[in-house]
């Protein structure tokens, strides 16, 4: 194992845990159900590129046509990336979380993310069409050589930091009474609403913040590959992120963070050892990882749909003994 | 002038393949309360079945009923194997969407190394050109049209008319009344998997013979198309989903002729959230099929 | 609760709804009175429910007014009356299943520094005195209604009963002026049925404004101070149950005795 493969590996990781953090907090916590999560993590990653990348006029990159080019120093496009995450959530949560019901805002929100990589694909000279950014610069890449082990040690660094910073923010708002508010919404939006609580608020706020998250993990990622096309971000993306959740655990952190190491990455390392093993047609393999990824969605959701590590119950300290009594389980 | 002729030809044509597959996809929610994510792929998946079949030599028309068998027999085994298990399990709506885009992936990666990424398209015999009046169609856009116009005025016989029609009515308004009522639901959700299915594979067919060329990732285009139509003309109502078919069939030849060609799919999303927006039960629908839960 | 007896609680002013044609309310002004339970009875389909959703604001009238205490909030929000002391419960259970009794409780207390994305940033120490006292009063409440052993159970899994008690406690955390409970009673044990009248009568001496929607007329009877008659959308009657006993055409139209 060299140092590459594990960089690569543990870096995935840690943008696929931030990635599933972020849906939990809409999905699995407010019960959004953001079918074009993607795109906010796309989001991220282009303005990440665009405020780091030169013009597109600087003759290293003129092959490529796209707005920004403001060549600004890390941590700038970083922030950049997760505030384009946010910005891109507003006009989204605007028009779709206000009046629709639940499976009517999810089909709305799957059709934004397949229409959202066409028209990016099409204007070519936004973000450089089909074929997408390259060269992206790296955070720090003149003062460290990107290509040495002191560089991926550095970048699984400052990703663990990243991560650690979303789990903090995220433990705050999930163990919050804020958080309480937002389950209660998700179980039922109407008795919520009729106690006082302004659904429109509840939930632009955590669409936002789920936005901004996914920024940063936007960011993240594409300064690690220095390329985004997209082909990256199709709306099945999502749908993986979305196994993830369900087949981790709904609802918290740590099923979160499951679920991202079992689904995009431990499947995903499961699919690269196979194809390099060479079997069957070329298209056989990756076809087969999403096949299996569907089974998952639909074994859970069949037999466990709350997931392997379900949304633990909360009880307070000072209660009446709760040891002898029958709790029962809820799906 | 004469692009807006043009286009107002195209436009029919459009109208009328997007009418075949709204239709069937809007019967599939309004009687059965399921939102098909999948019937994009069942259309392509159709259409490939009529291009295997058209590279072996034989007709497109045939191919197209081919096509139309495979969708009925597909659709009906997915709502017997997967759907009305998971329904009957007490699944929410929000559930059954997720289960339906599950599926939707499964079907366009079993598909995915038998036909691979490439566009491929039908073998060329567009027929010959006739003129009606200001527009110029070929041969093959009349049997479209023509063909649309038959099975829309069977669907509409089917369900003003027979007794299966106005069991599915019934079902569609109340399943739990009807069951007491003693329609057997079960056989009338078969059927109604089973012809709406045939609509699906018979609509894929036609979208991707009035298509230059169509690959496996046409599939949520055509979706997103359907659906539109569907919604604009109001969720579960037939005659809607043909009213929103002309609509939109009209507005996205429209703009391809005025604006750009590639944005059409674009367009079709455009009305889409401006109904969702501003009139989110659609056209035609009586019941709110589409406000907000309570 | 600070009252002033010359405003009225809870007017209503030629109330009217319609949704595609039907008039599910057509017309309806009545004027709740202040610290009595009022019932709100009539035939199925009379509009009961659709009324009071108006009241509440779950439903947006589509003509008239709505006055509580003083203010027009014909066009507030539901969530926006709950915060001002205007509060209804649901006819089907509406518990948060997936939460425990007391986290019910917790949700609906409005004066909680945790309770926003602000406040769940600054962290625990931030709004521990909050939820600290409002679990005190939470579990008081749960104690005076009998369901203090059940704080950690899931409402979900909860009796139908339950299930409504919490509703009222729910409400009730709220320290609501006006509470319109919609049809409180339906899908209880009849024993079940006796407690809840008990706490809505020590509710009503407290000095809270009850309306309720209602199909037991037994039960109207002995809980109701006075009752307002819906019949297809309109007010057809008011007053005590015996005076309306004594109308022929209230009779005729919906009462059985």
């Amino acid at each position: 194992m060299n140092t590459f493969y594990a960089t690569n590996l543990l870096v995935y990781a840690g943008v696929d845990i931030i990635a599933c953090i972020a849906l939990n907090l809409q999905f699995g916590v407010s019960g959004i159900t953001n079918f074009a999560f993607i795109v906010f993590q796309a989001a991220g990653a282009y303005a990440a590129s665009v405020l780091s990348m030169p013009p597109d006029s600087n003759p290293d990159y003129s092959f490529q046509l796209y707005v920004g080019g403001f060549q600004l120093p890390f941590p700038l496009p970083w922030i950049g990336g997760a505030l384009a995450g946010g910005l891109v959530a507003i006009p989204v949560g605007l028009v779709v979380l206000r009046k629709l019901r639940s499976d009517y805002q999810a089909i709305a929100l799957l059709v934004t993310s397949i229409i959202a990589n066409t028209v990016i694909t099409n204007a070519r000279p936004f973000l450089n069409g089909a074929a997408g950014l390259a060269l992206v610069p790296q955070p720090l890449q003149d003062q460290i050589d990107p290509r040495s082990d002191e560089y991926y040690y550095f970048y699984i660094a400052l990703t663990a930091v990243c991560v650690g910073l979303v789990w903090f923010v995220a433990a705050r708002i999930v163990n919050s009474p804020y958080g309480r508010t937002l389950r209660a919404m998700r179980e039922h939006e109407l008795a919520a609403t009729a106690l006082g609580k302004n659904p429109v608020e509840l939930k632009m706020t955590i669409f936002i913040v789920g936005g901004v998250i996914a920024g940063l993990s936007g960011a993240i990622l594409v300064d690690f590959i220095t390329a985004w096309a997209p082909s990256v971000w199709l709306y099945p993306e999502t749908i993986i992120l979305f196994a993830a959740i369900i087949v981790g655990g709904r609802g918290n952190n740590v099923g979160a963070i499951l679920g991202a190491l079992l689904v995009p990455v431990g499947l995903e390392e499961v699919t690269r050892q196979l194809i390099q093993m060479d079997i069957g047609p070329p298209n056989l393999i990756p076809a087969l990882e999403w096949i299996l990824i569907g089974l998952f969605i639909l074994g859970f959701l069949w037999f466990r749909p709350e997931g392997v590590r379900p949304e633990p119950r909360r009880v307070f300290r000072g209660g009446p003994d709760v040891g002898e009594v029958e709790h029962g389980r809820l799906a | 002038m004469a692009i807006y002729e043009a286009a107002f030809g195209f436009g029919l044509v459009s109208m009328s393949v997007i009418a075949l597959a709204a239709v069937g996809f809007t019967m599939q929610f309004g009687i059965t309360n399921m939102i098909n994510l999948a019937y994009g792929e069942v259309m392509i998946t159709s259409a490939y079945v009529a291009y295997y079949l058209d590279r072996a030599g034989i007709s497109i028309w045939l191919g197209m009923i081919a096509g139309g068998l495979f969708g009925a027999v597909f659709s009906f085994a997915l709502n017997r194997i997967v759907y009305a298990p998971f329904q009957r399990k007490g699944t929410s709506n929000l559930g059954m969407v997720i289960v339906s885009l599950a599926i939707s992936l499964m079907l366009a990666n079993a598909l995915l190394p038998i036909v691979t990424y490439n566009s491929v398209s039908y073998s060329e015999h567009t027929g010959s050109i006739v003129r009606l009046g200001g527009l110029v169609v070929t041969i093959n856009q009349m049997i479209i049209i023509g063909l649309a116009i038959v099975l829309m005025i069977g669907i509409h016989a089917l369900l003003r008319y027979t007794r299966l029609g106005k069991a599915m009515r019934a079902t569609a308004a109340n399943p739990t009344l009807a069951r007491n009522c003693g329609i057997p639901t079960q056989r009338v959700i078969d059927m109604v998997w089973l012809i709406t299915g045939g609509l699906c594979g018979v609509a894929g067919v036609v979208a991707a013979l009035n298509s230059d060329s169509f690959a496996i990732a046409s599939g949520a285009g055509f979706l997103i198309t359907a659906l539109a139509a569907a919604v604009l003309g109001g969720a579960g109502q037939p005659y809607g989903a043909m009213i929103g078919a002309v609509i939109i069939g009209l507005i996205t030849e429209l703009s391809a002729a005025t604006w750009s060609a590639e944005y059409k799919e674009v367009v079709a999303f455009g009305i889409l959230v401006l109904v969702m927006v501003l009139r989110p039960q659609g056209l035609l629908a009586r019941r709110g099929a589409l406000a907000a839960a309570g | 609760m600070a009252v002033s007896p010359e405003v009225p609680m809870l007017v209503a002013e030629d109330v009217h709804r319609q949704f595609e044609g039907i008039h599910a309310v057509d017309g309806v002004s009545l004027e709740v009175p202040r610290g009595k339970i009022t019932g709100l009875i009539g035939p199925n389909g009379a509009g009961k429910s659709t009324f009071l959703a108006v009241l509440a604001g779950t439903l947006p009238a589509s003509g008239g007014r709505v006055v509580f205490e003083g203010e027009d909030i014909t066009r507030l929000p539901a969530y926006g009356r709950a915060r001002r002391g205007l509060v209804r419960t649901f006819q089907l259970p509406s518990e948060f299943a997936r939460l425990t009794v007391l986290e019910n409780l917790l949700v609906a207390a409005p004066k909680n520094r945790g309770d926003s994305l602000f406040g769940a940033l600054m962290g625990r120490r931030y709004w521990i005195q909050d939820e600290e006292r409002l679990v005190d009063e939470a579990r008081r409440l749960l104690r005076r209604f009998g369901m203090g052993a059940k704080e950690s159970d899931y409402a979900g899994l909860m009796s139908g009963g339950q299930k409504r008690l919490i509703e009222i406690m729910r409400a009730l955390m709220l320290h609501p002026r006006c509470l319109l409970l919609d049809e409180p009673m339906s899908g209880v044990h009849p024993r079940i049925v006796e407690e809840i009248q008990h706490y809505l009568e020590s509710l009503r001496a407290e000095g809270l404004t009850i309306v309720m929607v209602e199909h037991e007329l037994r039960l109207v009877e002995q809980l109701c101070d006075s009752v307002f008659v819906m019949a297809q959308g309109k007010l057809i009657g008011s007053g005590t149950m015996a005076s309306l006993r004594r109308q022929r055409e209230i009779v005729d139209a919906y009462l059985v005795g």
